[in-house]
């Protein structure tokens, strides 16, 4: 170009310049956006079709299926189409009908409660205990420890089982470790509470509790307590899962900013202050995190029963989850178990509903 | 050796079935092809010849399914092995799958409408799987001389007065014990039950329990049976429990337990009563067929032998566990599955099949024969004459749970026979009704 001509059109440009792309990028913004607000739900709709058919085929359309099974006098053997309808008598079966059924639902879920307040408690504080050590900068071997601790979490729920069944046995290593006389760990059916009564001398309870029930189940059985067993699978499960919530405490821990606890620092607070008025209230939404997966989890259970005891000893260790499963398969009664299914979605719901109430009502510290 | 033979031809051609993979139509027909000579051997030492009975029609390239639960290996190449004769035979295209979770696997399958042309049917999951309409009914004429069969173990697949399917073998309980510990104690193979608390107490020492025997219902009804009761009546419509035979039989068992003659498998670090016996806690134990198989591999040193059951105040009595291949009502080609069935169950399929293993032929023509191979095992078969069948109604493994709770109380020193009998007699009435 020439120099003399430059200016002339440069002028022009510089003017139109910033008016005509603009007006051109607005109009073009303008009509793609339309035209994307047209098409976008359904574009939006194909391109996670993948996820949401897997979705509706693996869980919207089982869960309607295990509710609506729940109402129907299903064998699980023919098609579900033959079944009969009949209302609530599954739910009445399990819930108000004097019966063997009504009274082993109780058993299960008075063992699964039990479960439920020893492993949540205990694997959380576990795992938050683990991961605040493991996330002091001067640690050394870190990367070990984490590995070590996450390492049984990774494993197969059925064969950490299979060896605990061995290390649990009467003549087993745990046994052999502890300084007492040997526990008959798995086939153990006394209660925890029962027990300790038992050394003060409690045989039998008093007789409001022996002679009233509910559900079928004496009152003084459900407060038994876990059985011996129980505490075994316990013990499992909390080392099983420490790992995996581990992990998660860390990760919100290291979302915690360090400027944070140099301010407390250069305001003398404490070791044990900035631990308790630093950590765990920054910590909260974790926490919440973590103990509704516990809940939903250990409700839930039904691995280590399966592989470890199938219910024994005298059912104090079957679990809902895995009543569901006896229910279904082994006893033909495939209607039945989805009411269970649902009763522990209830269950289930409402502690998760409760944790988080817990959790936010006591947020102001 | 010569009850190794066939055995070994069976093994011989299901390894060349298993090495050649068997799942395109190339492969099973290349496979055929290599084995000719063999299968003709072995069709002519185990005297397994064409099929009687109905008439088979044209199977040629006909596919039929089998499914069982797997015992182990051996049982897979057997059936496998019989498979392909079968095949030879008559040109069908019969596979056996081994299912590691058999119940499960057969109840989806059920359940979504595409089951196995023919499977194992437990006839303790009879009932379930007879009132679901699941199983097709013995069609009239299949089976070559259905009379052969022993009564016990064809009233074991029957349910509402319907024959269902064939048993393909069975096991009875016995007295195993180690003649050796016996001797050692000074005291015979117990006949009574006074003779067998006498003699599990001799027996019993510091290291060596009289008698090891899991807390179940398999095991303490035997001496229900003895003492001349049982836990239903023979149609299973009423709980028949709660009667002073019962209550007699069950407190000589809990006392044998509560003197510490008797053990809980479980109260001496063994899996099962199987184990306890092979390890020496216990020079007695009441189990069935399947022992020896494990005692020969797992404790080849250990002397056993097997008495029949003693008997109580009513005569003998033991059970009949037994399997049978049941056709599915909605098989894609019924003639076909019950000529396999009937290839399977009929006086030379049943022989040669029961002889690879220790359990027995259901058909009393051949128990001679096979009794020839296993002398050893007389007991288990003379069992068969006063067996009781496993099996009751829909729903009833609730019933069988709870009788096991409450025995498993009683042992531990928690519970009482007449607690025993009132919880299962009311869970009992719950399920029927």
């Amino acid at each position: 170009m020439q120099p003399g001509v430059a200016p002339a059109p440069v002028e022009p440009i510089k003017v139109a310049g910033p008016a005509d792309p603009k007006k051109r990028k607005l109009r073009f913004r303008g009509s793609d956006r339309a035209r994307l607000d047209q098409k976008e739900p359904w574009i939006g709709w194909i391109f996670s079709a993948p996820a949401v058919l897997g979705l509706v085929v693996f869980l919207v359309i089982p869960i309607i299926a295990a509710v609506w099974v729940s109402f129907r006098d299903w064998n699980g053997l023919t098609s579900i189409f033959d079944s009969d309808p009949v209302g609530l008598a599954n739910y009445r079966e399990l819930l108000i009908d004097d019966g063997v059924r009504r009274t082993d639902f109780a058993i299960s879920l008075r063992n699964n409660f039990y479960y439920v307040a020893g492993v949540v408690p205990a694997q959380t504080i576990l795992a938050f205990v683990i991961a605040v050590v493991l996330n002091q900068k001067f640690l050394k071997g870190k990367g070990f420890f984490r590995t070590a601790y996450y390492f049984p979490s990774i494993t197969s729920s059925i064969a950490v089982t299979l060896i605990f069944v061995f290390l649990f046995q009467t003549n087993g290593a745990i046994n052999q470790v502890l300084p007492i006389q040997d526990i008959d760990w798995l086939d153990n059916p006394r209660g925890l509470i029962h027990n300790f009564l038992g050394v003060l001398g409690v045989e039998d309870g008093p007789a409001f509790l022996t002679d009233n029930e509910f559900m079928g189940l004496e009152y003084w059985d459900w407060l038994a307590g876990p059985s011996v067993a129980m505490v075994a699978f316990m013990m499992l499960v909390t080392w099983t899962t420490a790992g995996t919530l581990m992990l998660i405490f860390l990760a919100g821990l290291q979302n915690i900013s360090p400027s944070v606890e140099e301010a407390a620092i250069v305001d003398g607070a404490g070791p044990v202050q900035r631990f308790f008025r630093i950590t765990i209230p920054l910590m909260r939404p974790t926490i919440f995190f973590v103990v509704t997966l516990g809940l939903i989890g250990t409700w839930q259970v039904f691995d280590q029963i399966y592989a470890g005891s199938g219910g024994d000893p005298r059912k104090t260790t079957l679990t809902p989850a895995y009543l569901i499963y006896v229910q279904a398969f082994t006893n033909s009664k495939a209607g039945l178990a989805g009411a269970i299914a649902v009763i522990l979605f209830v269950i289930i719901m409402f502690f998760t509903v409760v944790n988080r109430k817990v959790i936010r009502d006591t947020g102001d510290l | 050796m010569r009850t190794k033979k066939p055995i070994a031809l069976l093994m011989g051609l299901a390894l060349l079935l298993a090495a050649c993979g068997g799942d395109g139509a190339t492969t099973t027909t290349a496979a055929a092809g290599e084995t000719t000579t063999t299968a003709a051997g072995e069709t002519t030492t185990t005297g397994a010849t064409e099929t009687t009975g109905a008439a088979t029609g044209d199977l040629e390239g006909v596919e039929i399914t089998v499914w069982g639960g797997s015992s182990g290996e051996a049982e897979d190449l057997a059936l496998t092995g019989l498979l392909e004769t079968f095949n030879e035979e008559t040109g069908a295209n019969a596979v056996f799958e081994a299912q590691s979770d058999m119940t499960t696997a057969l109840n989806t399958a059920l359940a979504g409408g595409d089951p196995p042309d023919v499977f194992y049917v437990d006839s303790n999951n009879l009932p379930d799987l007879a009132a679901s309409g699941a199983l097709a009914s013995v069609p009239d004429g299949t089976l070559s001389e259905p009379d052969d069969i022993y009564p016990s173990l064809k009233e074991a697949f029957t349910f509402d007065g319907t024959w269902y399917c064939p048993p393909k073998d069975f096991s009875t309980l016995g007295l195993v014990y180690d003649p050796a510990a016996l001797e050692a104690a000074g005291v015979a193979v117990p006949t009574t039950w006074e003779e067998l608390a006498t003699a599990a107490a001799a027996l019993t020492t510091d290291t060596q329990a009289g008698l090891a025997m899991g807390v179940e219902y398999p095991r303490w009804a035997v001496f229900m049976f003895q003492a001349g009761a049982d836990l239903t009546n023979a149609d299973v419509s009423e709980i028949t429990l709660d009667t002073p035979e019962a209550r007699e039989a069950l407190q000589f068992v809990a006392d044998q337990y509560a003197a510490g003659s008797f053990v809980r498998p479980s109260d001496v670090d063994a899996g099962w009563a199987g184990e306890a016996f092979g390890q020496g806690k216990a020079a007695m134990t009441i189990e069935g067929n399947w022992i020896v198989g494990y005692l020969d591999t797992t404790f080849p040193d250990k002397t056993w032998a097997v008495a029949e059951l003693p008997s109580g105040p009513a005569g003998q009595g033991t059970f009949a566990f037994t399997v049978c291949y049941g056709v599915a009502e909605s098989a894609a080609n019924p003639d076909a599955s019950w000529a396999l069935v009937e290839y399977l169950t009929n006086a030379q399929g049943a022989l040669a099949w029961t002889s690879a293993f220790n359990v027995m032929p259901a058909r009393a023509s051949v128990a001679d024969q096979w009794l020839a191979e296993h002398p050893e095992l007389e007991a288990f078969v003379t069992g068969a004459d006063y067996a009781h069948r496993w099996g009751f109604a829909p729903g009833f493994g609730d019933v069988i749970s709870v009788f096991n709770d409450q025995a498993n109380a009683i042992v531990d020193g928690d519970g009482t026979v007449d607690e025993l009998i009132e919880e299962t007699v009311a869970a009992g009435e719950d399920v029927i009704s």
